[in-house]
């Protein structure tokens, strides 16, 4: 075989993103072997270096968890952008570099000379994507937007919910990653179109918008007959049951989900008394969905006396699709995910070596995934200034004593 | 617009998909230009089962799934188990530059879908799997529908209602983990062509839905491994208020993350007497007291109204947003002046609003070309296409 390599080797990425949205954006490309350069502020510090968990409850900007899963493989500079030479120095990065990736509140990249009109006047080829709440245009373009808000705005929440119960959130900032990763995909395509064309172009992304983009059926449905699907907790229309069940254990439970009417032959053979395959109240979808509470009782007393650990493999085996409701310590631990290779570990300086989660992919010939762990806060400063953007050791003393490189 | 192509225009690929992550993965490419054409089996894809419908008649090429994952797609039906519709599929692979399927990898030789014998006809080709737990490992075996996958990868149980211990943790609604897969799969399978301008060849990517959820539990996985502790559905959150109210006409979404955004809230309605009360001094305290802010805060949303207070929060540069019905989202201002709102066309519904570009390039389109595709409706022409005899 000959020697393959990364997907993006040599592909530079300027990322002035934070949060969720923008680094989980530039998280895939360095995945594929970019070399992403965060510009970040030490004065302020992406929230999510702030935020917990912190390894051993120790606070400090490299010791979050948070940071530490979402910018692996990337390296950190800080600068100060409301200076002058802060921002040349970011022209000069954006210059040198193939794709620029922002997510700041619109017209901030503007207003600091890093636009797409100013930055293309050096770099015609290049590639930038601003990634926002609402888009660049319309009337709500200049609307605040943070990823805990993008799931109620997006129509999730409205979905979401026990039934006869209040909307609600779906457990993370769900906007976030899937504005991410739409991004990731608008910006490989653009590579793919500059390197047919040599046409460089600006890509607007709105998280409003990606996050519709996941509901498609669920517009149709209004489209269709003017109303939107109810509430109603992990029931669906065409599989009864579809649940998740109380297993044995404190707050254990298990997905189990009965595809068709023969899943529920198999399952029901399992659960047993021997009878209740037959029982007319469930032989079919439509009469298991008209006797679905009868249905779930019977299955909860039937998981309820045993692990969800134990129950998995026997209702897999029967060809039921089910599986441990799993909290991230059952994450952590799983000997599957550990077999497959789901998981890294680098040495950090701060934090030593902690398990993290890496691609959720593997490519069979192209060295790919995470190589390094994320970067310490401005750690790559002076070598990025030096080899990338053209600085000498003793400019760039001067722009460090200026307060620039803060 | 300077070129009328998709920045994809040109790429060939071939889909062997049931309901979501595989056929997200190719709409993806085909509403960027690519030429995918999908293989069904003589009975279709399960999405065609899968409505909604326009009508009691649940008529196969027009469940509303199905339309909004295939549209701009060719449809070709092709008996993957028998050696007629494998050799079929064998002549469009040797002239595709991607395949995506998402058949469980015990299914995967019968249809011939096997990355070594698929590179023999195309070295070129990159082929992309998308399987429940991946391909290798104790689980590669297991099977998995949406919710199952939802609670593999860990998601569910940070979603439920810590006033409501006894029930379960909850998905999101939709088939959310398939979908994760399948951008998920389109990543590298982009990235894989890209490396392909250089080598000259294509390779194998294989995606495991599972790690397509874990890969976005946000800060919670990192609990175990840097804190040993365990995320649960049932934590009260640490800062508040952020939380669903009901309005007089909705409900809202109050987001007070930053200490300036809950002072000009409670600017907002009117400086009341108790938010200068030491249990809501700080986001902190707020997070602990949470209970009796609640109250207090649905009091005075309960008179208000949804746009009103949202517009009004914005005003002050507070994040909040309104809990969208899907009803508001077809009738935003906003979203109608971005444009975003696509037309389908569907035999018995006529013309729909369907999701439309996520995002805008401005030197290449975003266009739907052509309806989701009846089954079989392209069988002849594709194949004749390829110069494949039946």
């Amino acid at each position: 075989m000959t020697d393959r390599r990364p997907p993006l080797a040599g592909i530079r990425i300027a990322d002035f993103t934070w949060v969720w949205a923008g680094p989980h954006c530039t998280l895939q490309l360095a995945h594929l072997g970019a070399e992403v350069i965060r510009v970040e502020s030490s004065t302020r510090p992406c929230v999510t270096r702030m935020l917990p968990p912190f390894a051993d409850f120790k606070a400090g900007p490299n010791r979050s968890g948070y940071f530490n899963q979402y910018n692996q493989g990337k390296r950190s500079i800080t600068l100060d952008l409301k200076r002058p030479d802060g921002r040349e120095i970011a022209r000069r990065l954006c210059a040198a570099s193939d794709v620029v990736v922002e997510n700041f509140a619109a017209g901030v990249m503007d207003r600091m000379g890093l636009g797409y009109e100013h930055l293309r006047q050096a770099s015609p080829k290049l590639i930038m994507i601003s990634l926002s709440g609402y888009g660049a245009s319309g009337p709500d373009h200049d609307k605040v937007s943070y990823g805990p808000a993008q799931v109620p705005l997006s129509g999730l929440s409205s979905l979401t919910g026990y039934r006869g119960h209040p909307p609600m959130h779906v457990g993370v900032s769900y906007g976030d990653p899937t504005g991410g990763l739409h991004g990731a995909v608008a910006v490989l395509a653009a590579l793919l179109h500059r390197a047919r064309t040599g046409v460089g172009q600006y890509i607007d992304l709105s998280q409003w918008e990606t996050s519709i983009a996941v509901l498609g059926d669920a517009i149709l449905a209004q489209a269709f007959s003017g109303r939107a699907p109810q509430r109603d907790g992990n029931r669906v229309p065409h599989m009864a049951p579809h649940g998740v069940f109380r297993a044995a254990g404190d707050d254990r439970w298990i997905a189990i989900t009965v595809e068709d009417d023969a899943a529920w032959v198999r399952l029901a053979a399992l659960m047993g008394p021997p009878e209740l395959a037959s029982d007319p109240r469930f032989v079919t979808l439509e009469a298991r969905k008209a006797n679905e509470d009868a249905l779930e009782a019977l299955v909860t007393s039937w998981t309820s006396g045993e692990t969800p650990e134990a129950l998995t493999p026997r209702l897999q085996a029967a060809g039921v699709p089910a599986f441990v409701a799993a909290t991230n310590a059952d994450v952590a631990g799983s000997p599957h995910l550990e077999a497959s290779g789901a998981f890294t570990r680098f040495e950090h300086p701060q934090v030593g070596v902690r398990q993290h989660l890496g691609a959720p992919w593997r490519l069979s010939a192209s060295p790919a995934g995470v190589k390094t762990a994320a970067p310490c806060i401005g750690a790559d400063t002076d070598e990025v200034l030096g080899t990338v953007c053209g600085y000498a050791a003793d400019e760039i003393a001067r722009l460090r004593e200026a307060g620039a490189l803060s | 617009m300077a070129d009328a192509e998709g920045p994809l225009t040109g790429l060939r690929v071939l889909e062997v998909g049931e309901l979501v992550s595989a056929a997200y993965a190719t709409k993806l490419l085909a509403d960027l230009g690519a030429d995918v054409v999908k293989i069904e089996s003589p009975g279709g894809d399960a999405a065609r089962r899968r409505g909604p419908f326009p009508d009691a008649r649940r008529d196969p090429d027009a469940s509303g799934l199905f339309c909004y994952l295939n549209a701009n797609k060719r449809g070709v039906t092709l008996d993957l188990a028998a050696p007629a519709g494998r050799s079929a599929m064998d002549g469009l692979v040797a002239r595709a530059d991607v395949v995506v399927h998402n058949v469980h990898p015990s299914g995967r030789a019968a249809l011939g879908l096997v990355y070594d014998r698929l590179a023999a006809i195309n070295p070129r080709l990159v082929l992309a799997s998308i399987s429940p737990f991946g391909a290798v490992g104790p689980h590669a075996g297991y099977r998995a529908t949406d919710l199952v996958s939802w609670c593999a990868g860990g998601l569910a149980t940070l979603n439920g209602d810590p006033a409501h211990p006894e029930l379960p943790p909850l998905k999101a609604y939709g088939d959310q983990a398939s979908f994760q897969a399948g951008l998920n799969a389109t990543v590298p399978v982009l990235g894989a062509l890209f490396e392909r301008l250089q080598s000259g060849l294509g390779q194998h990517v294989e995606v495991s839905v599972q790690e397509s959820v874990t890969a976005i539990l946000e800060l919670t996985f990192e609990y175990f491994p840097y804190c040993g502790l365990v995320a649960s559905r049932l934590g009260a959150k640490p800062i508040q208020p952020l939380c669903f109210m009901e309005c007089r006409d909705g409900w809202v979404f109050v987001c007070c993350v930053e200490e300036h955004q809950w002072k000009q809230f409670v600017a907002l309605m009117g400086d009341p007497e108790w938010a200068g009360m030491e249990l809501f001094e700080d986001r902190l305290a707020r997070g602990k007291n949470f209970d009796a802010l609640q109250a207090l805060l649905q009091e005075w949303c309960r008179e208000q109204s949804v746009m009103e207070l949202y517009e009004a929060a914005q005003q002050r540069r507070i994040p909040f947003a309104p809990v969208s019905t899907v009803g508001d989202l077809l009738a935003s201002p906003h979203l109608a002046a971005r444009g975003f709102f696509a037309t389908l066309e569907i035999p018995t519904a006529g013309s729909v609003r369907v999701p439309g570009a996520p995002y805008r390039f401005s030197e290449t389109p975003w266009r739907l070309r052509r309806p989701a595709p009846r089954l079989g409706q392209h069988t002849a022409e594709v194949l004749a296409e390829a110069g494949i005899r039946r």
